[in-house]
């Protein structure tokens, strides 16, 4: 579904990415892990559009043109950025219907927003509170709601889990694993490797914009080099 | 007389508050003093001037004054703006003083620097209503402010465009994500904001009844006084600070004389800032920086 070829951004002089490939299939959860500033942001963002980046990268077969997130997200590519990206100043119900800005079937998108307060009942319940208002596990939930009303085909989550609370961050990583089932491919960017290890597919491990190793989740999970970098080192149990 | 006073102050407050209105969509979506928003106001009222001396009606004289003042900013974005989009805000600033004076010797050019007079057949008469009357122009530039302030709130309150240019002012970055062209929206707010300084420009010509090229300076420095005390971050601030600024005018000018009006405007404006560094109705500090 997704194709990147060596991949490279720059920032001013510094090279963020030096070089990376990464597939991801269709259905699949697939990983990022990577120590602060190894470049998983960077490249999540460079694949939704907001980023200059030179090398390849195609989606259902088709070049992206760097830098042109307004396109990609017309075309089934949906990025919750890290940090959540909601519109603070915006309520609820606002930030939802930003959600259906790209979509042209309107009657049908403003149903799919009844269906996410269906899914979301905090949503419906705080529609007209300031989405500034809402705790983090909420406006988690609102950024993740409002970037599926695109109907994206492929969601990258760029450190969902930033700043959650442990209980919050499990029912989040059980709602990302559900959305394999119903079909969505995902990219998930984390630094909780261990427990996005458990559900993810498949995964690439970044150190300083380079991918040092990637493969089935399982297999990273067992293997004690890896673990040793990226799991905190603890991996024997 | 002090009803009478009222009705005046209002009168101005509202042309002002049309003014600052112009000055915060610009300023609230790009973080950018537009200079150059002075002189469509001027523009609009030389255009409101041209199309009541043609004999006609008030309503398409605005509008007239509207579509000149739209289209002037839509050339000021795509020439002074877009292509310092990313340069420090002062440098984009600096080019919109420059398209100010050339819309000021352009107007000096075609219509002299000396003011223009509108004959009082075309001002209509006075409105008594008991204890104070209300002239025809003014009462029409009360209602097409409040007319417009109402279009307006409901663009940028309640249309898909209004909430992605919202969405643009908040965080360009989020809203490319929800598909916002925000070069489009910028385009778009320059000419909302444009046709909203013709606008005031057409009522104020007809308001005075005499136009100059200069009235740009002095009215705009004003409308920027009423954005900053209303809150430069929340564009309906202006709703407030406008008839407060208008009455503070009047007031003085009736009570105090018209030569310490300057003084009692701009000494509030400080007053205010001292007491209030946000504005009246600025909000908290908003987290405005950018995310690594």
């Amino acid at each position: 579904m997704l194709e990147v070829r060596n991949l490279r951004v720059n920032y001013g002089a510094i090279a963020a990415i030096r070089g990376i490939d990464l597939d991801i299939n269709a259905g699949e959860i697939v990983a990022l892990l990577g120590a602060n500033g190894a470049g998983k942001s960077t490249i999540a963002r460079a694949i939704a559009g907001l980023l200059p980046f030179q090398g390849d990268i195609k989606y259902d077969g088709r070049a992206l043109r760097p830098n042109k997130a307004e396109l990609n997200v017309r075309s089934g590519l949906a990025l919750v950025p890290e940090g959540r990206g909601i519109l603070a100043q915006m309520t609820v119900d606002e930030n939802l219907l930003m959600g259906i800005y790209c979509r042209s079937d309107k009657a049908e998108a403003l149903e799919d927003i009844a269906r996410m307060r269906e899914r979301f009942p905090i949503l419906a319940k705080r529609r007209n509170n300031l989405a500034s208002l809402l705790s983090g596990g909420e406006q988690q939930m609102l950024a993740i709601a409002r970037a599926l009303l695109s109907r994206p085909q492929l969601l990258l989550l760029d450190e969902p889990s930033l700043g959650l609370a442990p209980k919050m961050t499990d029912y989040l990583f059980g709602m990302i694993a559900k959305f394999r089932d119903e079909g969505l491919t995902v990219l998930l960017v984390e630094q909780k490797a261990r427990q996005t290890l458990k559900i993810a597919d498949r995964a690439y491990l970044l150190e300083t914009g380079r991918v040092v190793a990637s493969g089935p989740a399982q297999k990273l999970i067992n293997d004690s080099t890896v673990s040793d970098a990226f799991l905190g080192g603890h991996a024997a149990h | 007389m002090l009803l009478q006073q009222l009705v005046n102050g209002l009168t101005l407050g509202a042309v002002y508050t049309l003014l600052a209105l112009s000055f915060s969509l610009v300023m609230g979506i790009l973080g950018i003093l537009n200079l150059a928003i002075a002189e469509l106001f001027m523009i609009g009222g030389y255009i409101g001037f041209a199309a009541i001396g043609a004999n006609l009606p008030l309503p398409v004289a605005l509008v007239a004054g509207m579509i000149g003042g739209a289209l002037i900013s839509a050339v000021i974005e795509k020439l002074g703006y877009e292509p310092l989009r990313d340069a420090p805000v002062v440098t984009p600033m600096l080019s919109t003083l420059g398209f100010s004076i050339i819309l000021q010797n352009v107007a000096i050019n075609l219509w002299g620097s000396d003011p223009l007079q509108l004959p009082d057949q075309y001002l209509g008469g006075q409105l008594q209503f008991g204890w104070f009357t209300i002239g025809k122009m003014q009462l029409t530039v009360l209602v097409a402010t409040v007319l417009l302030v109402a279009i307006v709130a409901f663009i940028v309150q309640k249309t898909s465009t209004g909430r992605a240019l919202r969405a643009v002012a908040e965080n360009r970055e989020v809203a490319r994500l929800l598909g916002v062209s925000a070069n489009r929206l910028v385009l778009f707010a320059f000419m909302l904001s444009g046709s909203l300084a013709g606008a005031a420009g057409v009522l104020i010509s007809l308001h005075y009844a005499a136009i100059t090229p200069y009235v740009g300076v002095e009215v705009g420095l004003k409308a920027i006084a009423v954005m900053v005390v209303g809150g430069s971050t929340r564009i309906w601030g202006a709703l407030v600070a406008g008839p407060l600024i208008g009455l503070a005018e009047v007031m003085t000018v009736a009570y105090g004389g018209s030569q310490i009006r300057d003084f009692v405007v701009y000494g509030l404006m400080i007053l205010i800032l001292l007491l209030r560094p946000q504005g009246l109705l600025g909000g908290a500090q908003i987290d405005r920086g950018q995310r690594v």
